[in-house]
């Protein structure tokens, strides 16, 4: 041991993880130093993921050294990587939905006085817990009555419950909102003086800049560099990530708007969201902007048919839509891509080919007889069009890395020619060369005409892609802003609602600022 | 501060569901059928939920762990007829002790095959139903086995005698099964752990919990328990039929059900479901006591069944429906109500 | 490379397909040369008969038809359909009680009951995300009770001297009604059903719906795929195919009796499985549920005739159950197909 390993958390030397086929996880360095925010950036399938599961002890066949503490352990096991006190916040939520928030805390190890349970030293510990993340909600709920943000932080409060000595957050702000992740960056904080290692995992690089130390870049299975966070900008980390230089992100061209296509008034849906009124053109991208949990998603569901609205008209080129399902809103040409991609919006078991068919399976058939090769030349163009990667229609979509699943959703969508296009977070999690495809995709959707309703929680994307913006809040809308009042501060400010909270996130728009600017307008 | 629970009275009606169900039947029997309220109808009512009520604790545990054994009716006859066949050569004792390993043998077996084997236990459970139908048949040659040895009647005595009113030995052997049990998932790690098992496997499995031997152990304790509840029926009946355990999966299934067990688990309670397979047998002494036939109690029985399987689907339906609401909308519309219905009362 | 390129061919669906198909015919033809083989040596006789394949056939029918139907509910992810065993028993009741006014007659209302069933059993599971299994064993127990309810515990047989001759010696013909004195009707009628479904599960829009639906419930709907009459339509084709073998069962033992349709849900299960139709969904073929159902019939008849009782048959049947899941778990699960 020489005096550099002084400490050091966390190191991993020369750490190779393979697949069947493949190196997920190649010959990768990678130190962590206690009190420190490591940042690992990296495309989707940059074995970022692999490197992370390999310390949570998801493997048993790694090769390679791991030391924690400077000892040489062997992490075969997630109870040993427990052990060794390594805490990994995952992005799917790893809760159990029937089982109260106490239990959920204290898996494991809830407290016993002799051999029974200690009920109100398990209600004691878990409020403890609870009040680290400033979560304030009855203990004794079960995980299904709470919302999703909510089990986020109960998913971090748990973690952090464990006293990990090294703690690992894949895309912990993902579910959470602007408020939430202030928050979340304030525990960091603290976690950091304590001395605790943190590995933060992101796509949002605003957000490394914000809180990080030092950042390690990672593609395809091998370290590119780390570096300490002062000294690299946001275009280099983009570079090391992609391996070429990303020319501006976001390029507005001309665009011909037409009449109006879709027509909302006094639309609600009883608790969701009230008396919702828009219009939206042929060949206008329009953006909805919300916190998580505004009714976004909600809305959506209602204009697609998948939910029934209480109150209100929707209207199609002059005519009213209405149906009791889905099929018969997408046979009026209102599509929807789904936020969440690996449940509602891909069947993994099955091919590309089958996935992008899905929704015009009717049209595709003559008297019931079903004709896939009628679909062919469309699959080719589309694979070809999105850059799909392998370009075999024949490949199970469940083995594509993310971002290309992305796109094979986007493509699936694109397949039944729709007038209306809702996207639900069309580039949540997928890498930047996936994301600037899709894009491009979308512009030229929107150019052949086709009405764009795009969702996001990404900033640069809707102030990008958007030719005008709609606020949504607690479920209202609450301001229509033109393409050219938007950048990310304004849009941010006013989905907040209050304008007094731009002191709060004054930092983080600073960085997002970066963006704004590098995004032509 | 804190936000509250759903404490409401629908919810608390929902969630002691089986109790208030329980003393409506009991008053309603107790009122209005004939020769039900007495010492000797409540005692044989006892008896004869004493089987099932230790067949329906294990067979909880595996729901709480989010599995199914479709083969607890089989292991009932199984142990009855392994119990009264070996017990000319083996004595009463070995025969039960026998009788009941070899029940934990089988659960062991669909728990390994499960965990280890990872198929469904659908179909391991359907699997070795059909493996023990086959043995039973084997075993037996087909027919009813019965003793009429004195020894056995001293058994069958001893076991059917009151204790105190109310109780008899066998009587109390279930109450107590019954009464470790719920103890032991109430207020155990061990017994919160097969509810964290269910609840999300990954959860227990990133907990360190051994999700497997939990469910393994789920398994034998639902095969011991219908083996057991399988043993003590034929020594004080003296006689063992093929037809033993025929009704209890279905009996076992809808009670567990009734008594708020969740079918795709991490819910529920062991005394919940021996109070509803309680609240089932008053109700099917009534429909007997009532004068009506045997045809009537099967079709009420599958009714409750399909009933409680169908408000379990529509209250979940209906719960994901308004999941996520805001309750600040819904007051908004409540105002919005007040301010409609105003100006109607004022004029 | 090969690494790679062994992963694209497992990664075809055709391929598994074939594979999967041709599986269940080969362990059959297995079975075939071990009879013939255990004939040769002396140990049984008249294994390779005429009739003996008759008697296997026949019985390969019965279980096979309701298979047929029942591997849409298992191809569209909802496991199995518990309520067979009644609804085979409740429509050969109607079908017998109905006799009297006519043959025709007695078949449509035995096939409007077993709708019924079917349609109910599609809503609830369909509409309302009932679990498939506890569900369909619900409405088994509740038919069982109707059954008991109407007709008093009794079991009834067609009025063999009364007014409705005619349609009861028609009845009476539907197990028993050979072609060239030769093959028996419900063979022809299993022969046309696979064809049929086969053809329905590759070739049609509803074949294609039923296979989206059990590979990703959730994002076939988001598809815009009605699902809810997808599963519908499942189970519906299910106690169709029951009431088929219901009718011909009850022929064949010409009494209406609760008990006629008794173990033909294992039965069927089993064929599927072992069939290479996965529970998990969207996977397998109506071919290869033929190759099941022959798997059983020939594995019960040379038990049978190698003096195996029905009950060890049971036993056998069981573990070769239990068996083929497992390894075809295990084998889906190292192509990294595992995601149930």
């Amino acid at each position: 041991m020489s005096e550099d390993d002084i400490g050091l958390a966390l190191q991993m030397r020369n750490v190779r993880k393979r697949f069947p086929g493949t190196i997920a996880v190649d010959d990768v360095s990678f130190e962590v130093y206690a009190g420190e925010v490591h940042a690992l950036v990296g495309e989707n399938g940059a074995g970022k993921s692999t490197l992370m599961k390999m310390l949570a002890g998801s493997f048993d066949d790694y090769e390679g050294q791991i030391f924690i503490n400077s000892k040489e352990v062997k992490l075969h096991a997630p109870t040993t990587a427990k052990k060794y006190g390594i805490g990994m916040i995952y992005q799917e939520l790893s809760l159990a939905r029937p089982i109260s928030i106490v239990e959920n805390l204290l898996a494991g190890r809830l407290p016993r006085k002799g051999l029974l349970l200690d009920k109100a030293a398990a209600r004691k510990q878990a409020l403890a817990l609870l009040k680290r993340v400033g979560l304030e909600i009855d203990p004794d709920l079960p995980i299904e009555d709470i919302s999703p943000h909510e089990a986020q932080l109960v998913e971090i409060a748990k973690v952090l419950g464990n006293n990990p000595c090294i703690l690992v957050m894949d895309e912990p702000t993902s579910a959470l909102s602007r408020e939430e992740v202030e928050r979340l960056f304030a525990i960091i904080d603290t976690l950091r003086k304590r001395g605790i290692a943190i590995v933060y995992i992101s796509h949002h690089l605003p957000e490394i800049f914000r809180i990080a130390d030092r950042v390690t870049v990672m593609r395809d299975g091998k370290k590119i560099a780390t570096k300490a966070i002062g000294e690299i900008s946001r275009e280099e980390i983009v570079q090391m990530m992609v391996g070429r230089s990303v020319k501006e992100f976001y390029k507005r061209d001309e665009r011909q708007i037409g009449d109006t296509r879709l027509k909302v008034s006094g639309l609600s849906r009883f608790g969701f969201f009230h008396d919702v009124a828009f219009e939206a053109k042929q060949g206008e991208t329009l953006g909805i902007c919300g916190l998580s949990g505004a009714g976004r998603t909600e809305l959506a569901r209602v204009l697609v048919g998948l939910d029934r609205a209480d109150e209100g008209r929707i209207e199609l080129d002059g005519h009213e839509v209405q149906g009791r399902s889905m099929a018969e809103f997408l046979e009026k040409g209102i599509a929807y891509l789904t936020e969440d991609r690996k449940i509602e919006g891909l069947a993994l078991r099955l091919a590309v080919d089958e996935n992008i068919l899905a929704p015009i399976v009717d049209r595709l058939s003559s008297s019931a007889v079903y004709s896939k090769s009628k679909g062919k030349s469309l699959i080719e163009r589309l694979v070809a069009e999105l850059a799909i990667y392998p370009p075999d229609p024949g490949r199970t979509v469940g083995n594509l890395s993310g971002g290309n699943q992305q796109k094979v959703l986007l493509a699936k969508w694109l397949a039944s020619a729709p007038k209306v296009l809702i996207l639900d977070e069309p580039t949540r999690g997928v890498d930047i060369g996936a994301k600037m495809t899709i894009h491009a995709s979308i512009e030229k959707l929107a150019r052949e005409g086709c009405t764009v309703i795009l969702i996001s929680s990404d900033l640069p994307e809707l102030v990008g892609l958007s030719d005008r913006v709609l606020i949504m809040r607690k479920g209202h809308f609450t301001r229509e802003m033109q393409y050219q009042e938007c950048s990310e501060e304004s849009l941010l400010l006013a989905a907040n609602g209050d304008a007094a909270y731009g002191a709060v996130v004054g930092s983080a728009g600073e960085a997002n600022g970066a963006t704004a600017a590098g995004s032509a307008r | 501060m804190h936000r509250p629970g759903k404490k409401n009275l629908l919810a608390l009606g929902d969630k002691f569901r089986i109790y208030i169900l329980f003393v409506l039947v009991f008053a309603f029997m107790s009122l209005f059928a004939p020769r039900f309220f007495n010492v000797f109808n409540l005692t044989s009512l006892l008896k004869s939920i004493s089987m099932n009520a230790s067949v329906a604790i294990g067979f909880t545990i595996v729901m709480i762990c989010g599995q199914l054994d479709l083969s607890i009716g089989t292991v009932i006859t199984f142990a009855g007829v392994l119990v009264l066949g070996l017990q000319p050569s083996l004595g009463f004792t070995a025969a039960a002790v026998v009788a009941v390993i070899a029940g934990g043998l089988v659960g062991w077996l669909n728990g390994l095959l499960v965990t280890k084997g990872k198929i469904n236990s659908f179909i391991v459970t359907l699997g070795t139903m059909t493996i023990l139908q086959g043995a039973i048949y084997q075993f037996s040659g087909g027919n009813s086995i019965s003793v009429s040895t004195p020894e056995a009647f001293v058994v069958s005595d001893f076991l059917g005698k009151s204790l105190i009113p109310l109780v008899t030995p066998r009587i109390l052997i279930s109450l107590i099964l019954v009464a470790i049990m719920e103890f032991v998932l109430r207020r155990t790690r061990a017994g919160r752990n097969f509810y964290i098992v269910g609840g999300n496997r990954s959860t227990a499995w990133l907990a360190g919990i051994h999700t497997d031997r939990y469910t393994i152990v789920a398994f034998v304790l639902s095969s011991v328990g219908a083996a057991i509840g399988g043993v003590f029926s034929v020594l004080e009946s003296t006689s063992a039929t093929l037809k033993l355990g025929e009704n209890s999966l279905m009996y076992v299934i809808s009670a567990t059900i009734i008594g708020g067990t969740a079918m795709s688990g991490g819910k529920g309670g062991v005394l919940r479901s021996v109070i509803a397979i309680l609240t089932l047998e008053m109700l099917y002494t009534g429909i007997i006591l009532f004068g009506l036939g045997n045809e009537v109690k099967i079709f009420i029985a599958g009714l409750i069944l399909a009933y409680v399987v169908l408000y379990e689907a529509y209250a979940t339906w209906k719960h994901e429906k308004s999941l996520g609401q805001r309750p600040e909308l819904m007051k908004e519309l409540a105002e919005r109500a007040a301010l409609a219905a105003r100006p109607a009362s004022a004029e | 490379m090969s690494d790679a390129l062994d992963k694209r061919s497992l990664d075809s669906n055709s391929v598994g397909k074939i594979v999967n198909a041709a599986g269940s015919y080969g362990i059959a033809l297995l079975l075939l040369a071990l009879g013939a083989l255990l004939q040769f040596t002396g140990v049984i006789h008249s294994f390779l008969s005429v009739q003996n394949m008759l008697n296997i056939v026949d019985t390969v029918a019965l279980v096979g038809i309701v298979a047929v139907g029942m591997s849409f509910v298992t191809y569209s992810g909802h496991f199995a359909d518990m309520s067979v065993p009644t609804t085979m028993g409740f429509t050969g009741y109607v079908c017998i009680e109905l006799l009297r006014y006519g043959f025709i007659p007695a078949i449509i209302g035995a096939l409007v009951v077993g709708l019924l069933i079917g349609l109910l059993n599609g809503f609830v599971v369909g509409k309302l995300r009932a679990n498939p299994i506890i569900w369909t064993l619900a409405v088994n127990y509740v038919t069982m009770g109707v059954i008991r309810l109407i007709w008093v515990n009794k079991q009834i047989y067609p009025d063999m001297r009364g007014s409705g001759q005619e349609a009861v010696a028609l009845f009476d013909n539907i197990y028993r009604f050979r072609f060239f004195n030769l093959i028996g009707l419900p063979v022809v009628i299993l022969i046309i059903l696979v064809i049929a479904g086969q053809f329905v599960m590759t070739k049609t829009t509803f074949g294609v719906k039923v296979k989206l639906t059990g590979s990703a419930f959730r994002a076939a709907k988001f598809s815009g795929i009605n699902v809810e009459r997808v599963i519908m339509a499942a189970f519906v084709l299910t106690a169709f195919t029951a009431t088929i073998s219901g009718l011909a069962v009850t022929s064949l033992s010409r009494v209406g009796a609760w008990y006629n349709g008794a173990g033909y849900d294992f039965k069927a299960v089993t064929a599927i499985v072992i069939g290479g139709m996965t529970l998990a969904g969207g996977r397998g073929s109506i071919l290869g549920v033929l190759g099941g159902s022959l798997i059983i019939g020939i594995l019960n008849n040379v038990m049978t005739l190698l003096g195996v009782g029905t009950f060890s048959q049971d036993m056998v049947r069981g573990a070769i159950f239990i068996a083929v899941v497992g390894v075809s778990a295990k084998s889906l699960r190292s192509l990294g197909r595992d995601d149930a």
